[in-house]
């Protein structure tokens, strides 16, 4: 028996943290949302209230499921992928949902639905030609879908600049539709679908939520994964549908912003330990609150407003550090 | 603006121009016979579509320029600044392009007249729009004017921008002049505060009736008012050109409806 | 009963085929070493019986049934698996990495319970390994770690264990712990299939090896007549000394000095 190991380290006990853990992140969950509501620049005067609230309700929503949808599916995919540098872009959905929406804008119809059911489209297609890519001899491997979403995140991002420059339309419009933004301008149909995107979204999280364990035992590698009894083809080719699916439907509306998919999955890690079971309802909630108390930052603290996915970098980098420093 | 390293000009002069609103000057002055290469984006007039094309105004081609033996080149900054280098080290001439307002483009269309030797049409092209200009007069009201340049994301342009100079030429106020940058995206409700009383729609892909079944717009001024306007050539607002001058009046036109004086409605 | 029994397996990466018309028979309780040179193919046969690879000729039989009509999740209850490298991408406790062997266990909706913590305590304490429990998985030994991946294998209640390389990392020390609780676990009655690059490992301790040479069984029997100084030569190609160990009479090889 080899006695020297013992004793030289303090174990971590986690489980005294989860509890105000989470009564952090819902409190930073319900004042992001409240700021949300009561700050904006169109303030609460008299006749413009109803108008103003509505848009507000509706950036709430937005903002909500977002980030909700970008933190968990970026948290699924670094578990699946076993790489903490996964986001929910790797796949290279994101850019495919990019070149869509900016096909309709090319192509002169990009009013209402169009935009959106455009870039979800696009989202659509790019997922499927990513898995064709990755399939190996009937099978998908974890590194294949990394790669070819990274090619296709390539290749689809200059085609977007392409058909802006067929298209006529400044460069700037393709920047700012691939960093992401919360003002999507609604109508009646597109408030529809984003109620359908909704009520999609959460069942989607609730799969993925459903998926912790085999998502935890994936985390220490494919083969690993196989001799513990999960069907490793089955979990990698369902968690990349609907992860491509969530990231398309909520690109498709916002855009892509970045930071929240990558980041947040980290911060509550270090708060509730890397089990997904937990880190996946945590990263919803938290990519939430992060995302809107960025949207009030970004709307308010500079006349015209600062660009999202900026102020996002601006927020969670402190955050981190905080976390970080805390541990040591 | 730089200026070229050969004034004056040759018989057999052969130019080429990035730029597609200097290829409407040439024209305009009279000198689009010397034009041997021009962008794939030079569409106005109707002779510019037939020349030579060397490449995108955003990247054109070095050897397709050099190929034409070109005896000026006419070239935009900061967007060509590379290929100026370039050019400056063959000691081939250029001409730098980048006009901040309306007195920058009338002094545009003399130098640019000039180096093509036709100085005399350069001076009655823009006496002709100087006085076009005069003859929009200074109205009374400065309506509030909101300007789309993209609908996904929603984006205007700010005050620092063309754009935003014609409107206050044209008699209106850019509510967001006051914007940070210079193409800002808009927080849609910054503009229903600023509730603007005229709407510019500047890219091709929505329609009046678009905006109106936006949520939260219908209590605009501009909408209620059915003051949206749709289908605009947006080269009259985004090319520093000869047809600069028709972008303020259509914009006087639809900004102060019945006051311009004008018959030709 | 035979644990493992692969027939006429057919196998390759690519083109040529590693294995061929490859046969082995592994009874029920045995503790078969398995050896030979880099590119023998010893892990992918492993992988071959653990169901991780699929033969393209040939079948796999899992205590007498097709491994390819067993469930996975029953492949799982049956066969721990202990493969060469283990990265963890994540900060997982011990007992968190230790608590996925019970997966095979476990329903979707399931959570663990109590029957499941038992298990997974009993395999810690049997590799020594429970005072780990609460250290997160990157920040313990090599030595340690082998032992909490050991510890995992056995949370699956295993009746057949494939183990790639359990030892090359570690020293001395823990080589002889590992080599103690494999034959602890063969004691028990589970089948132990090691896979060794230490040949005098496999002798000391298997009750018969498999020597491996480019995907077809050079020699498969009790230690005594596979570790002779004609077979290492004819194998590896170098001039081995075969000495008897001073404990056991087991063969034990030194090299030459040259």
């Amino acid at each position: 028996m080899v006695n020297s190991e013992r004793g030289t380290r303090t174990p971590v006990h986690r489980n005294a943290r989860v509890v105000p853990s989470w009564v952090g992140l819902i409190l930073l969950f319900i004042s992001a949302a409240a700021l949300s509501v009561a700050v904006g620049p169109g303030g609460l005067a008299g006749t413009r209230l109803g108008a103003v609230m509505n848009l507000r309700l509706l950036r709430l929503a937005l903002g909500i499921i977002a980030g909700g949808v970008l933190a968990v599916v970026g948290a699924s995919l670094q578990g699946l992928l076993q790489n903490p540098l996964a986001d929910p872009f790797t796949m290279g959905v994101a850019s495919g949902a990019a070149l869509g929406a900016s096909l309709t804008v090319v192509l002169g119809r990009s009013a209402g639905a169009f935009a959106p059911l455009g870039g979800f489209a696009g989202a659509l297609v790019t997922m499927l030609v990513v898995y064709a890519l990755a399939r190996v001899r009937g099978r998908v491997t974890v590194t294949g879908l990394v790669l070819a979403g990274v090619i296709m995140s390539f290749l689809l991002s200059s085609l977007v600049m392409l058909a802006m420059i067929l298209g006529r339309r400044t460069l700037g419009e393709a920047v700012y539709m691939m960093m992401g933004h919360l003002g999507t301008v609604f109508t009646g149909t597109t408030v529809w679908l984003f109620g359908a995107v909704v009520v999609l979204s959460v069942i989607g999280c609730g799969w993925l939520f459903s998926m912790s364990r085999s998502l935890d035992v994936m985390s220490s590698g494919e083969e690993a994964a196989e001799t513990l009894g999960v069907d490793t083809q089955h979990v990698t080719r369902a968690v990349f549908v609907v992860s491509s699916l969530l990231v398309g439907m909520v690109v498709s509306f916002t855009g892509a912003i970045s930071f929240i998919g990558l980041v947040v999955p980290h911060l509550v890690r270090m708060l509730f330990g890397p089990a997904h079971r937990r880190v996946i309802p945590g990263s919803f909630v938290a990519g939430a609150g992060i995302l809107l108390l960025s949207d009030v930052l970004a709307r308010n603290i500079v006349p015209g407003g600062l660009p999202l996915s900026i102020v996002t970098a601006l927020v969670g980098v402190p955050f981190f550090i905080y976390l970080l420093r805390s541990r040591l | 603006m730089a200026c070229p390293r050969q004034p004056g000009v040759q018989s057999g002069l052969r130019v080429v121009s990035l730029v597609p609103s200097v290829t409407e000057i040439v024209y305009a002055v009279g000198a689009g016979k010397v034009l041997v290469g021009n962008t794939n984006q030079c569409d106005f007039p109707e002779a510019a579509k037939g020349v030579y094309k060397v490449g995108d105004f955003m990247s054109p081609d070095l050897e397709r320029i050099i190929a034409l033996r070109p005896g000026l080149v006419f070239l935009a900054l900061p967007i060509h600044r590379q290929l100026l280098e370039k050019l400056n080290e063959m000691k081939i001439p250029v001409y730098a392009s980048r006009p901040a307002d309306i007195r920058a483009v009338f002094n545009e269309i003399d130098t640019v007249a000039r180096l093509l030797g036709r100085p005399a049409s350069g001076e009655s092209l823009v006496a002709a729009m100087r006085q076009r200009l005069d003859s929009v007069p200074a109205f009374a009201d400065t309506p509030r004017v909101y300007v789309e340049i993209s609908g996904t994301p929603l984006m205007t342009a700010g005050g620092g921008t063309f754009i935003n100079e014609l409107l206050e030429r044209a008699g209106g106020r850019n509510v967001f002049a006051k914007s940070v940058q210079e193409y800002p995206v808009v927080d849609p409700e910054a503009l229903l505060a600023a509730d603007p009383q005229a709407i510019l729609l500047l890219h091709p892909d929505m329609r009046a009736p678009d905006v109106a079944r936006r949520i939260g717009w219908g209590g605009i001024d501009a909408v209620r008012q059915g003051r949206v306007y749709d289908q605009l050539d947006e080269d009259l607002f985004f090319r520093p050109g000869p047809r600069i001058v028709e972008g303020v009046v259509l914009l006087a036109k639809l900004l102060h409806p019945g006051q311009t004086g004008n018959s030709e409605e | 009963m035979k644990a493992i029994e692969l027939s006429g397996l057919a196998f390759g990466y690519g083109e040529r085929l590693l294995f061929d018309g490859f046969n082995l028979e592994v009874a029920a309780g045995e503790f078969l070493g398995v050896i030979g040179p880099n590119g023998a193919g010893k892990s992918t046969l492993l992988k071959l019986a653990a169901g991780l690879l699929r033969p393209a000729r040939g079948s796999v039989c899992i205590l007498e049934r097709e491994l390819r009509a067993i469930g996975r999740a029953e492949a799982a209850r049956t066969i721990g698996v202990v493969l060469q490298e283990n990265p963890f991408a994540f900060d997982y406790t011990v007992a968190d990495v230790v608590m996925m062997g019970r997966n095979p266990y476990l329903g979707r909706f399931q959570s663990p319970g109590k029957q499941d913590r038992k298990v997974v305590e009993g395999a810690l304490e049997f590799v020594d390994a429970l005072f780990l429990r609460d250290e997160r998985i990157n920040g313990i030994s090599a030595g340690e770690r082998q032992r909490v991946v050991l510890a995992r294998a056995l949370a699956q209640e295993p009746k057949i264990l494939l183990l790639d390389e359990a030892t090359s990392h570690l020293d001395i020390a823990h080589q002889q712990m590992i080599a103690r609780i494999l034959i602890e676990l063969n004691r028990q009655g589970r089948t132990v299939v090691l896979l060794s690059h230490d040949l005098n490992l496999a002798a000391l301790y298997c009750s018969r090896i498999l020597l491996l040479d480019k995907g077809r069984a050079a020699a498969c029997d009790v230690p005594e007549r596979v570790i002779t100084g004609e077979l290492i030569r004819s194998v590896y190609g170098i001039e081995p000394i075969v000495i008897r160990h001073p404990e056991t009479g087991r063969p034990q090889v030194m090299q030459s000095k040259g």
